[in-house]
């Protein structure tokens, strides 16, 4: 017997042994621990999502008097001090960029698990 | 035609399809416990909890599944990370559950006998090796498909499965071919 033919004896000897698992219920109990789906289409989501942005727009457009809101708000901002601003726009990129790398880290399963981050 | 398991997976993906992922379960789920219950030293109830806890991980992650793999690779690495952070958790491994093991086997392929000294041999090997052995060996993926699994350079694969198969041959020597 030489080396070749003892280590192809022992991978079939080896596959043999595994014999085939009855499923008895698993593929069942593992459908029943699913989430479960979400039926509406992605397009008919984004719809939604969409159209209520639109309608919020509008109706803050109307409210604030066609927009003379924002235009005092400018007005008065341009009045604050340079460094004000500066601090406000990097504390609005802070938190932007915190809530991406959330979404970043929630949608990519392989960081998601190195990071033991549960969020 | 028999849907192949990429089609199934596109179903899951397009809509969230929840029986075409129940065929991707039924399909695998044999190999999948089979690891598991070799992994865990045959206790058949933690594999088949964690089996199962595999499958509900791969359905929710099913997005991050590229196809530049076979699906059962992508399944058994999941799997072996499962696998992974219970044995962390639990600090050692249990122990062996022989009667349901040996009540599993079909008598009718191999040698009762054989097959005893096969498991049990199988058992007694460091965790490394056993699993390279009976993801390589039994399970058929290739050296460079359980690096992808385990995580681990392709070098250290083929060392375990070597190391493996040669200590298994040791033990089994008396009942090799003639």
């Amino acid at each position: 017997m030489n080396e070749l033919e003892q280590e192809e004896w022992l991978d079939r000897q080896l596959r043999e042994a595994g014999p085939y698992i009855d499923d008895d219920g698993f593929t069942a109990r593992v459908l029943a621990s699913l989430p479960v789906t979400r039926r509406e289409p992605q397009w008919l989501r984004a719809m939604i999502v969409l159209g209520l942005a639109l309608i919020g727009t509008a109706m803050a457009y109307f409210l604030s008097g066609g927009g003379s809101l924002v235009r005092q708000g400018v007005i008065q901002m341009a009045d604050f001090p340079i460094w004000l601003l500066l601090v406000f726009a990097f504390g609005c990129g802070l938190v932007v960029g915190a809530f991406a790398v959330i979404f970043a880290i929630r949608k990519t399963p392989e960081i998601r698990d190195l990071t033991r981050l549960d969020f | 035609m028999e849907l192949t398991d990429a089609d199934l997976v596109a179903r899951v993906l397009a809509d969230d399809d929840q029986h075409a992922f129940g065929e991707l379960v039924r399909r695998h789920q044999s190999s999948v416990r089979g690891l598991l219950r070799q992994l865990t030293r045959t206790d058949v109830a933690l594999a088949d909890d964690l089996a199962q806890e595999a499958f509900l991980r791969a359905y929710k992650n099913i997005r991050s599944f590229r196809g530049e793999a076979r699906f059962s690779t992508w399944l058994y690495r999941i799997a072996y990370n499962c696998f992974r952070e219970d044995a962390r958790r639990r600090k050692e491994l249990v122990g062996v559950d022989e009667d349901q093991w040996q009540a599993e086997q079909d008598p009718q392929t191999v040698d009762p006998g054989l097959r005893h000294d096969l498991m049990h041999a199988l058992s007694l090997l460091p965790l490394h090796e056993r699993t390279a052995v009976v993801l390589c060996c039994q399970n058929g993926l290739s050296h460079d498909e359980a690096s992808r699994v385990l995580e681990i350079p392709l070098g250290t694969v083929k060392t375990n499965v070597l190391r493996g198969r040669e200590k298994l041959k040791r033990t089994l020597a008396a009942w090799g071919p003639n």
